[in-house]
């Protein structure tokens, strides 16, 4: 054992009920608690009460506790909303969208939802297993050091489904970033890391935590803008595999609290108050750690072992707060009492309060059943990880946490939960306040036919279209032997992939069940900027129409949300979170898919070079998950050969604003609205087609719109095609050549059939707008016709792929 | 009388033999170059292994050869002083975790030494050492290597010049 460092010497009672508020408040932001003054005051009164001074111990876990990371005040609390003239106050951001929606669709299928560390969610044939999902941010850590933030962020993820009832086995990984520009130019404050740096550490961090641990990482996405160089986000997903049995955890009274997994350190003290602050140039930084991925596998070895023997009742993980939040979580509706001085440490000099509080990563806490305890221990041992007795819970309804019986805290739990005073923030959206661009949409003729080909050229080689292979090539997504449709697709295997499909049989043992899962993602901060309500609902769109694209069966579909915007406190960044969730209620049950899970991650703002607040576009990420009823009849997304059909299903409108069309030609127009009850129809259509085996390839119609998605699927197949962009059915029926082919409207796929198969396909599409618009031919081509009849755009493939695959590998090189 | 002495420190420097192509070290060079080092002609990486315990010369011989060494690719020697590199410009930058961050590979690889039968050592650190070939200065290059190779918030680091 080792001293880590001179330990801090204000362990002990604090003055707490004595001090000035303005004193308080210095201490308070001296010691890392991102409490609020209306905070402070609540416990001040709360230990009046008592009659003492509160111990360090117990304003920690009562400053962790309530933290935004936590307790999600925000979304919790209530807001007073204006949009224009319309005033109104929404209690509960969270349970009057997220939640509502969810409750109202109340799907059979969704075994736990909100309550646990993770969605779940029923799978496969015989109703004998389940998928637990969860995708959260790991936004600040990632910020101050990329590598050990990312490990950290696909760490606890990965924990939170192994502690997700009785524990699921992971069998995939996810990870989307939002990063600026590796090639940013400008000026950055100090202790501000590069860009470039930002995104190697990022992809690293992920890699060697998931490739080690033995999780295949097959999903995922970059976004590319410029506000984020200050605030990365990263945003990190497991998925799960359980025994429907073990979904119910319940905690008896009498239980042992246990922890195992890794020692307790002085890793990442403050994690939770740390995220729930705005990042200045001194940012805490015990908050950062390197993560163990192998210690995190014995204890997922082990962990699975002990479920299947039924040895202990309930799990959580350690996350922020460590096991301050995990007991407290766990004895939530009964009691615990803990002694510290069973817990393993690295080092000998740590105040009570750090081993209570510490974020040391790779750790759960179970409660065990007395009778259990000696087999539990012998199980974890054999496999090389710790495995203690903290204490047990009790009836008493109170949290009493002492060393060596000397007191670290002694708190009610009805206080500790539910005690926090409730703020109301105020949220004001006003929209069209920003000046107009010009309208996209430039008439072609004859005189500029290379124009509409150059604008392709260079959406593919844009950054948030562009080949992610540098990346996914990084990542092992073939380990479990389970990834059916693989993250790069086509004859060469580097095509864009929609969404993943994994049949997990090594993890059930069920080899007879063909029965997989697709996950897919949709992003788009740039639809955000004109309106975050609209973005809320492109996005469930897009990660629907990813999974529709594959073979997945939506109608069975479940989403996830992480919301990450700038402050709360700043009402005009609040009425634009409070638009996101109300796109979110209103595509939940437009689509019918209900959330399952989610997270938040406000505060995502910080002083640039020049002292000004630099606040991220506000972002949401939907994550979309659906079972996929048979893995042989999944779609890839590159054509298959030429001389077959194809056909665009929806309705193209002039819908460009923050299309990539309006960043490439500085020009722009309405952002993209898609309207569920029309999408679900012709989703269902579609799917409907999948399952007969009429489509040979599928692909959705996202950024850059119809040109972009043409050009992807044919150069993945080395197959060209001809378009006739008169036959696609537009709204209005005449819009220029160049919107009716960058277009961003949502709720569009591009199928490709076999002639033989028009009419059957025609029949399966009866009621939704579909045209046939052109096939695929052998010419390794691309050739579109314009309304009147005139080639508008004929670019060869190899030019297309090359453009397309250039860009990351030149920026990285 | 035993010739073990508790807590002896040991350096292991493990590297691609020079046949090989260094695939992380292009890396790096890639990453010098684009920070501004415009004068940086190679980058070869090697792991270092700070091993602490009661073992002896030849318990280390044997755990580097065993465990830490690839016989087929790389090659590995037990350092007794600063290493000496040959010829101008050359530099070498080595960077560790600080000592209050949690070192997972180093912790492996002592479990692992206990695992083959030899002392358990009470402390193993991890790090990196970079051969840099090129003509900077030391300021120059600390700068850069701050940019890149080395995060002061988890790496401690250091430069030094090579010389005969």
């Amino acid at each position: 054992m080792t001293e880590c460092r001179a330990a801090p010497s204000d362990g002990g009672a604090l003055r707490f009920t004595v001090l000035p508020p303005k004193e308080l408040k210095e201490l308070g932001d001296k010691l890392g608690w991102s409490l609020n003054s209306a905070e402070l005051e609540a416990i001040r009164s709360y230990f009046k009460k008592v009659g003492r001074e509160p111990t360090r111990g117990e304003v920690e876990t009562i400053a962790q506790t309530w933290s935004e990371h936590c307790k999600h005040k925000t979304f919790n609390g209530p807001i007073r909303y204006s949009d224009g003239k319309k005033t109104q106050l929404i209690r509960s951001l969270f349970a009057e969208t997220i939640v509502k929606a969810t409750q109202g669709l109340s799907k059979p299928w969704c075994l736990s939802v909100f309550k646990d560390n993770a969605g779940i969610v029923s799978f496969g044939k015989g109703g004998r297993w389940a998928l637990a999902v969860k995708v959260e941010t790991h936004n600040h850590p990632c910020a101050v050091e990329p590598y050990g933030g990312a490990e950290t962020g696909i760490g606890g993820v990965i924990r939170d489904v192994l502690g997700a009832g009785l524990g699921a086995k992971p069998v995939l990984n996810t990870d989307t970033f939002c990063l600026a520009r590796p090639d940013y130019a400008g000026a950055l404050p100090e202790g501000a890391l590069h860009p470039v740096r930002t995104l190697r550490g990022v992809v690293a961090g992920v890699r060697d935590y998931g490739n080690r641990m033995g999780i295949p990482t097959a999903g995922g996405g970059l976004w590319f803008d410029d506000d984020y160089r200050l605030n990365p986000l990263v945003f990190c997903g497991t998925v799960g595999v359980l025994p429907t049995w073990a979904v119910r955890k319940e905690v008896k009274p009498g239980d042992l609290i246990v922890a195992v997994g890794g020692p307790t350190g002085r890793d990442g003290l403050h994690g939770a108050t740390f995220s729930s602050a705005t990042l200045e140039g001194e940012s805490d930084r015990t908050a950062v750690q390197i993560g163990h991925p192998l210690n995190e596998k014995r204890v997922l070895d082990a962990m699975m072992i002990a479920r299947d023997r039924k040895l202990y009742r309930a799990v959580t993980d350690c996350g922020a707060g460590g096991f301050s939040s995990a007991i407290g979580e766990l004895a939530k509706d009964c009691g615990a009492r803990v002694e510290l001085s069973g817990a393993p440490v690295k080092c000998s000099d740590l105040e009570p309060w750090e081993i209570w509080l510490s974020e040391a990563q790779e750790r759960m806490v179970l409660a065990v059943p007395r009778k259990s305890y000696a087999e539990l221990e012998k199980l974890f041992h054999a496999e090389g990880t710790g495995c203690s007795i903290l204490g047990e819970f009790t009836d008493s309804g109170r949290l009493v946490v002492t060393l060596k019986g000397a007191p670290v805290a002694d708190l009610d739990m009805g206080f500790l939960h539910d005690g926090m005073p409730k703020v109301e923030r105020r949220a004001v959206w006003t929209n069209g306040s920003k000046p107009k661009p010009r309208p996209c949409g430039r008439k072609s003729g004859a005189a500029d036919r290379g124009r509409l080909g150059s604008i392709l050229i260079r959406m593919l080689g844009h950054l948030n279209v562009c080949s992610r292979e540098w990346v996914i090539r990084q990542y092992d997504y073939e380990v479990q032997a389970g990834t059916v449709i693989k993250p790069l697709q086509g004859l060469r295997h580097d095509g864009p992939g929609d969404a993943c499909v994994i049949w997990p049989a090594a993890a059930t043992g069920e080899w007879e069940d063909l029965s997989g899962f697709s996950v897919g993602h949709g992003l788009n901060p740039s639809y955000g900027r004109l309106d975050p309500y609209w973005m809320a609902m492109c996005c469930a769109d897009e990660a629907l129409r990813n999974l529709l694209c594959v073979g997945a069966d939506i109608s069975k579909a479940v989403f996830l949300d992480n919301f990450c915007w700038a402050s709360p406190e700043v009402p005009e960044q609040l009425g634009g979170l409070v638009r996101a969730a109300l796109g979110c209620h209103d595509a939940a049950k437009g689509y019918s898919v209900p959330f399952i899970s989610g997270k938040d991650s406000l505060y995502n703002q910080s002083r640039d070079e020049k002292g000004r607040d630099l606040a991220i576009p506000g972002t949401v990420l939907i994550t979309a998950m659906a079972p996929v009823q048979d893995i042989t009849r999944s779609v890839t997304m590159d054509f298959k050969g030429p001389g077959n059909s194809l056909f665009l299903v929806g309705v193209t409108k002039d819908e460009t604003g923050g299309s990539l069309l309006s960043q490439m030609e500085s020009c722009g127009g309405e952002v993209p609205k898609p309207d569920p009850k029309a999408a679900i129809k012709a989703f269902k259509a579609v799917a409907g087609a999948i399952s007969k085996k009429l489509v040979l390839s599928a692909h959705d119609l996202s950024e850059g719109g119809l040109g972009v998605a043409v050009a992807e699927m044919a150069f993945s197949g080395e197959s060209g095609a001809t378009i006739e962009l008169d036959q696609v059915l537009t709204s209005p029926a005449m819009l220029p050549d160049e919107t009716t082919l960058f277009s961003e409207s949502p709720s569009r796929v591009l199928l490709e059939v076999s002639p033989k198969d028009d009419v059957a396909l025609m029949r399966a599409l009866k009621g939704v707008p579909a045209r046939r618009i052109g096939s695929t031919t052998a010419n390794p081509l691309i050739k579109v016709s314009g309304f009147d009849g005139s080639i508008v755009l004929e670019t060869l493939l190899v030019d297309l792929k090359t453009a397309w695959q250039k860009t990351l590998p030149e920026l990285l090189k | 009388m035993s010739l073990i002495a508790t807590g002896t420190t040991y350096l292991v420097e493990v590297r691609l033999r020079p046949e090989f192509t260094d695939a992380a070290g292009l890396a790096a060079l890639a990453q010098l170059q684009h920070a501004g080092f415009a004068g940086v002609r190679a980058v070869r990486i090697s792991t270092l292994y700070e091993i602490c315990g009661p073992l002896n010369q030849s318990h280390v011989q044997q755990a580097s050869k065993e465990l830490l060494n690839d016989g087929v690719t790389q090659e590995f020697k037990v350092l007794s002083g600063p290493p000496v590199l040959d010829g101008m410009n050359h530099w070498r930058v080595e960077v560790w975790l600080k000592n209050t961050m949690t070192d997972p590979v180093g912790e492996s690889v002592r479990r692992a030494i206990a695992e083959l039968g030899l002392p358990e050592p009470e402390r193993v650190r991890c790090g990196s050492a970079y051969r840099i070939l090129g003509r900077t200065t030391k300021n120059i290059l600390e700068r850069i290597v701050l940019r890149t190779l080395a995060n002061p918030v988890v790496h401690s680091f250091t430069v030094t010049e090579a010389y005969d």
